[in-house]
């Protein structure tokens, strides 16, 4: 099966109005998955969280040309959450193999559809979530069970 | 969530595919279309500083009196700057084509916000406040002219004499105002110069107005594109040097004079017309800039708003350090708040772009059309299903 991927995407970014299908699917990649926000400035480091952790795979933030934003400063905002320079960002333990970050202008559709495919093949080689959170030793031990 | 059918005409896209194309070739960090406000207020430092050193040896009188013993007058010491002082005709050259290029570069901004839809509502006092800022360069563009006080200069101050006389008990004032008495005298000099760099130094205070109402706002291009600019600037004085013209005589009645396309068009436009027209033209021109936001072609839905869920706001500043717009003001807290401050919106600021939802940890901010809360489901619904 294809790797779901969530793409998280500015409305005014690259136009996708003819690849993404009512539901929000995009049409040219199996298991692409597409939300749309008003600014790339909206997306909450804990959304991205909350993708991985209901089951996606990969998730793709993508908002426009990094120093052309319509409402001035949404896509740095975000390009600096991601990469940690403002709070709030992505906890430690978020994989960030899985996060990638698309800065791209309304003619770039073309570059956008390779970026996603590409980075869909590749968090579909990445080891399992499942596994990956199995091989990870626990958070916390486990409570002692008292013994009497 | 649709987006405005306005946002994806012919205008934007073109601009938006001009910016594609320059992005290929210079990348985005070095656009020059990303730093369309900041060229301008680059071209400012030069004119302040190269302004500076012209101001050093400039001397604001038309005495002509003892013009035979080589006594220093207005058009005297700028003939001294630019044939004596070492690179004086370089820093005159610098003075005027930087001008030049702030004009350019102004219309440029205009131009560039307007068909990208970038000066309305929530940027109605930057419009505003962008018009008065354009006369303003304009009407000191205007009296950097009369300062060479060569015979274009007193054509020039003629010609707005006359254009105030047409303006009966309004003009009176005006006119007495700018010439500093009731006739050209070494006194009109002084005002000249004085309403050059007055003028120069209320940009400042316009220029403040202008960014109040944005955090952040980007007024220096990143170095390489200013060399570039400079560079151009100083190509421009090599190939066109400023001549001197020949000096004012107040028995003279010159009639024609070079028209430089940046600065003197109302002049120009005066003349083919006449003062009353000109006027009427003016006042025309400026209101109707000042209504562009308001045309039919800029209608649009009401911004929504973004909302604070008092309960849930913490009071830790993160939305109102990211705001774009400076739309969110911290308040102190009502009593009874386990928190010390409050975020609160300011409405008529707000652009209903989210940077605040984006901001927020606690869900405590939302748009008025959008809750982030159905987002985050849908995603989670999207990320859980099978297909």
């Amino acid at each position: 099966m294809a790797a779901k991927v969530i793409n998280l995407v500015c409305e005014r970014a690259c136009d996708l109005s003819s690849h993404v299908d009512s539901e929000g699917r995009l049409k040219d990649i199996a298991g692409a998955w597409v939300v749309s926000y008003p600014c790339s400035g909206m997306i909450q480091p804990l959304q991205i969280e909350a993708a991985l952790k209901a089951g996606a795979e990969g998730v793709v933030v993508h908002g426009c040309q990094l120093g052309d934003c319509y409402y001035r400063e949404g896509n740095k905002m975000i390009h600096d959450r991601l990469i940690g320079d403002r709070p709030p960002g992505l906890k430690k333990a978020v994989d960030r193999r899985r996060v990638i970050g698309l800065w791209l202008s309304r003619y770039q559709t073309q570059r956008f559809l390779t970026e996603v495919k590409e980075f869909s093949t590749y968090v579909s080689s990445l080891e399992p979530i499942a596994a990956a959170a199995a091989a990870k030793p626990a958070d916390k031990p486990a409570p002692k069970t008292d013994v009497t | 969530m649709a987006i405005h059918p306005l946002y994806t005409d012919s205008l934007n896209k073109g601009m938006l595919k001009i910016e594609h194309v320059t992005n290929v070739i210079a990348t985005s960090k070095y656009n020059p279309f990303y730093y369309h406000g900041a060229l301008p207020q680059f071209f400012l430092w030069v004119l302040f500083l190269s302004g500076l050193l012209l101001f050093a040896y400039y001397i604001p009188t038309i005495d002509q009196a003892y013009a035979a013993k080589e006594m220093i007058n207005a058009y005297t010491s700028v003939q001294y700057i630019t044939n004596t002082i070492p690179f004086g005709a370089v820093v005159r050259g610098i003075h005027r084509y930087a001008g030049d290029a702030m004009v350019i570069t102004i219309l440029l901004h205009a131009v560039r916000v307007w068909f990208t839809d970038r000066y309305r509502q929530y940027r109605i006092v930057q419009w505003l406040s962008g018009i008065v800022l354009f006369v303003l360069v304009l009407v000191i563009g205007q009296t950097g002219y009369y300062l060479v006080w060569d015979e274009r200069a007193l054509v020039l101050t003629r010609m707005t004499v006359a254009a105030f006389d047409v303006l009966g008990p309004v003009g009176e004032p005006l006119k007495w105002w700018f010439l500093n008495g009731r006739a050209i005298t070494n006194f009109t000099l002084a005002n000249f110069l004085f309403i050059h760099i007055g003028l120069s130094f209320s940009l400042l205070f316009f220029l403040w107005i202008h960014y109040v109402r944005m955090q952040r706002p980007i007024v220096t291009p990143p170095p390489v594109i200013n060399y570039i600019l400079m560079a151009l600037v100083v190509v421009s004085v090599y190939f066109w040097p400023l001549h001197m013209e020949p000096p004012a005589v107040m028995a003279m009645h010159p009639t024609t004079f070079d028209v430089d396309p940046f600065f003197l068009w109302p002049y120009w436009l005066m003349s083919k017309t006449n003062p009353l027209v000109f006027w009427i033209l003016s006042l025309f021109l400026v209101i109707g800039s000042c209504l562009v936001p308001y045309g039919p072609w800029a209608k649009t839905p009401p911004v929504p708003v973004a909302e604070v869920v008092d309960n849930k706001c913490t009071g830790c500043s993160l939305c109102a350090k990211d705001c774009p717009f400076a739309a969110i003001e911290m308040v102190p807290a009502p009593a009874g708040s386990r928190f010390k401050l409050l975020a609160t919106i300011l409405p008529y600021r707000c652009s209903g772009c989210g940077v605040c939802v984006g901001a927020c940890a606690f869900d405590a901010v939302d748009l008025a059309d959008i809750q982030d809360a159905d987002i985050t489901a849908r995603i989670k619904a999207l990320a859980s299903s099978q297909s």
